[in-house]
């Protein structure tokens, strides 16, 4: 008996022993708490500033117009005249553009394209996952096939595809008045973004429906409706954010990639990138400040998705 | 008590009992073969009186209960008859159970820590069910909210209705629980191991509030359990479950005073006493429960039971009702009491004195 206490004794006090540097950490910890971690704030920093900037683009005094050349004593600073400096800080381009505003303009297509985008995948890649992971049965079936099948087609090819089929499509019926080129983009990247939302969304449904919560509902006597829309839907919004952000980025990359390739807006960092990239030896700001704003913002996206997700504790799926 | 009476459901006057089971079963379909959870399954339920069902892990007690509710998942195998005052529910669809739920038969679930909503406000998940069921104004069924709130004896009720579930504490969210359950005035209460995830000290001001809701609402209360502790003083009768088969039933009095299957005694003997001196070991039940796939042939119990006979193991009893009291039924070849059962017991203390065997003083 007396060898088991001290067993027990020994035991016990090898913990004890290392407690002093973790009493330490958890009384640091709730102040560190305070200010987000490094990575989202740079990240959110750099997004609301690029947000405001954009918006507020026409009131800046020190902004220029993206689409007019500047002058210097009168004359047009023609093909790469000006590298970064005072007049224009991002240096200008062939055709004597100021790269700077062409920069921040040009973020409000990004932006918009971006943002509508992830709105469209979240409104029918949220639905189809709560119904599918929801009702189950054949309804999960369907809906699985055609998250599979869009999830194996290669991106890019998908999307390219989409683009140019909805300009036919477009030409044939007059009721498609209204999709501009960005609407194209817009509608193609969205169905890009369905498939991992749907997929997500569906198997945060699946453990949600089992809670007790949900079956406390039943018990209660509340309609599926209800139960989807009051109990499963509110518990999936840290979820849908966290996704958001991160697909924004990923979203606002397609965009540059399809403009580089000559598929997307002529107003988008990708075609700026795409038109200076000739002459990088010659004029490297108009080149590598398109690719560094495009980097920047879809890491800045990517930063804050992380640390959503890890404060959600959501597992990421193939986005 | 006049302010109450919006809440409940008008009182009818319909003779007879609340609910009467009848050889009821509620199988799965598994990829081992078909589970026989509750297996034939009968009694009644007077209108008002509690009932406790008690049994250890995978009885059948929570399904017996849920099967009644019938929220069962979906291509459950549900026989016999379940008559709810003298309706027919048993083969209800969902759709027509929703009726039912909540406005005539409430739940309260195990943990409390999971059964709230995490987003949504308090207030807001017990107006749910008074504008689902009775059709009132948010405005209304908030002030309801509050009152129900204040009888679960909830303190400062205004500022919790505004409070998420995670600001609550265990106790305070099963009394939310129960103040969901409670609103739209159920006519019985189903209590699913309701204090198992609590406290001791907060088990007793819960169990409080379920025996003042029931007795001021004159509700029916089917209490599940596997602590005898919990039942002994709220219930008015006692079904004892074992391998989903009801083998004891008793007012609750009778069942403490004049037990008769071993399961029970076993049980009781299961359950540690104050008074026992220190370092006594727990007595446990040998062995483990029945396979509910491949049952045994004769009584369930046999297995297990220390005095079990040739004719456990291949017979199984009938539910008989005692010859010396009344309205107690049970299902043993040898009931605690009998001869063959004396003689067992003095067989088993001379044999084995130093195994803690399910042997003590009954009386």
């Amino acid at each position: 008996m007396t060898t088991d206490m001290t067993d027990i004794v020994n035991t016990t006090e090898s913990p004890l022993g290392q407690q002093p540097p973790d009493d330490t950490v958890v009384s640091t910890a709730p102040r560190k708490r305070r200010i987000p971690k490094l990575g989202m704030l740079v990240g959110l920093i750099w997004l609301i500033g690029l947000t405001v900037l954009t918006v507020f683009a026409d009131y800046f005094p020190f902004l220029r117009l993206p689409g007019v050349a500047v002058l210097v004593d009168g004359k047009k600073q023609l093909s790469y005249k000006l590298g970064p400096g005072d007049v224009a800080w991002f240096g200008v381009d062939n055709l004597g553009r100021d790269v700077f505003a062409m920069c921040i303009y040009y973020a409000r297509n990004s932006l918009q394209i971006g943002v509508s985008s992830t709105l469209i995948g979240i409104a029918v890649g949220g639905t189809l996952g709560v119904v599918a992971g929801y009702f189950r049965g054949w309804v999960d079936r369907v809906v699985s096939i055609i998250v599979d099948c869009l999830l194996a087609l290669p991106a890019l090819v998908l999307a390219i595809m989409l683009i140019s089929r909805l300009d036919d499509v477009k030409a044939e019926y007059a009721f498609l008045e209204w999709m501009t080129r960005k609407w194209q983009i817009i509608l193609t990247l969205s169905v890009l973004a369905i498939a991992p939302l749907a997929r997500i969304v569906r198997a945060q449904t699946l453990s949600l429906r089992e809670r007790e919560f949900v079956l406390a509902a039943r018990s209660v006597g509340a309609s599926n409706k209800r139960i989807i829309l009051r109990e499963i839907v509110p518990n999936l919004i840290p979820t849908m954010v966290t996704v958001a952000f991160t697909s924004l980025g990923i979203l606002i990359a397609a965009e540059g990639a399809l403009a580089f390739l000559g598929l997307g807006l002529n107003e988008s960092w990708g075609s700026m990138i795409e038109g200076n990239r000739q002459r990088l030896e010659k004029a490297w700001w108009a080149t590598v400040f398109p690719c560094l704003m495009l980097f920047l913002t879809v890491f800045a996206f990517n930063l804050v998705g992380d640390r959503l997700a890890r404060r959600f504790d959501i597992r990421e799926a193939a986005v | 008590m006049n302010t109450r009476a919006t809440t409940q459901a008008s009182p009818r006057d319909i003779d007879g009992p609340l609910i009467e089971l009848h050889d009821v079963k509620t199988h799965f379909r598994t990829p081992r073969g078909v589970v026989r959870a509750v297996d034939g399954v009968s009694f009644s339920l007077e209108r008002g009186k509690a009932l406790g069902i008690v049994g250890e892990s995978g009885s059948g007690k929570t399904i017996l209960s849920r099967s009644i509710m019938g929220l069962l998942p979906p291509k459950t195998i549900r026989e016999g008859s379940i008559k709810f005052e003298s309706r027919e529910i048993g083969n209800l669809s969902r759709k027509q159970m929703r009726h039912i739920w909540g406005k005539e038969m409430a739940m309260i679930f195990q943990d409390p820590m999971t059964s709230l909503n995490p987003v949504m406000k308090i207030g807001k998940q017990i107006a749910e069910p008074l504008k689902i069921h009775l059709g009132m104004d948010s405005k209304t069924a908030w002030s309801t909210a509050e009152r129900l709130l204040t009888d679960v004896r909830i303190p400062e009720p205004a500022r919790r209705l505004d409070q998420y579930p995670h600001e609550l504490s265990g106790g305070m969210r099963q009394r939310v629980m129960i103040a969901i359950a409670l609103a739209c005035g159920p006519t019985v209460l189903f209590a699913d191991e309701p204090t198992t995830a609590l406290d001791v000290t907060v088990q007793a001001q819960i169990l409080d509030v379920l025996k003042d809701a029931r007795t001021e609402r004159n509700m029916s209360l089917v209490l599940v359990t596997h602590d005898l502790g919990v039942v002994a003083g709220h219930t008015d009768e006692i079904a004892v479950m074992y391998g989903g088969r009801l083998v004891e039933k008793a007012p609750t009095r009778s069942l403490f005073s004049h037990m008769k299957m071993p399961y029970t005694e076993a049980l009781m003997q299961s359950i540690p006493k104050i008074e026992d001196p220190s370092h006594t070991r727990l007595v446990a039940i040998g062995g483990r429960p029945p396979d509910l796939v491949n049952p045994p042939k004769g009584c369930r119990f046999a297995p297990r039971c220390p005095y079990a006979r040739e004719k456990c193991h291949n017979e199984e009893p009938p539910l008989e009702e005692a010859a010396d009291s009344a309205g107690h039924l049970f299902r043993c070849w040898y009931p605690v009491g009998s001869p063959e059962y004396f003689e067992a017991r003095e067989r088993l203390t001379t044999v084995s004195a130093g195994i803690p065997v399910t042997i003590g003083d009954v009386s």
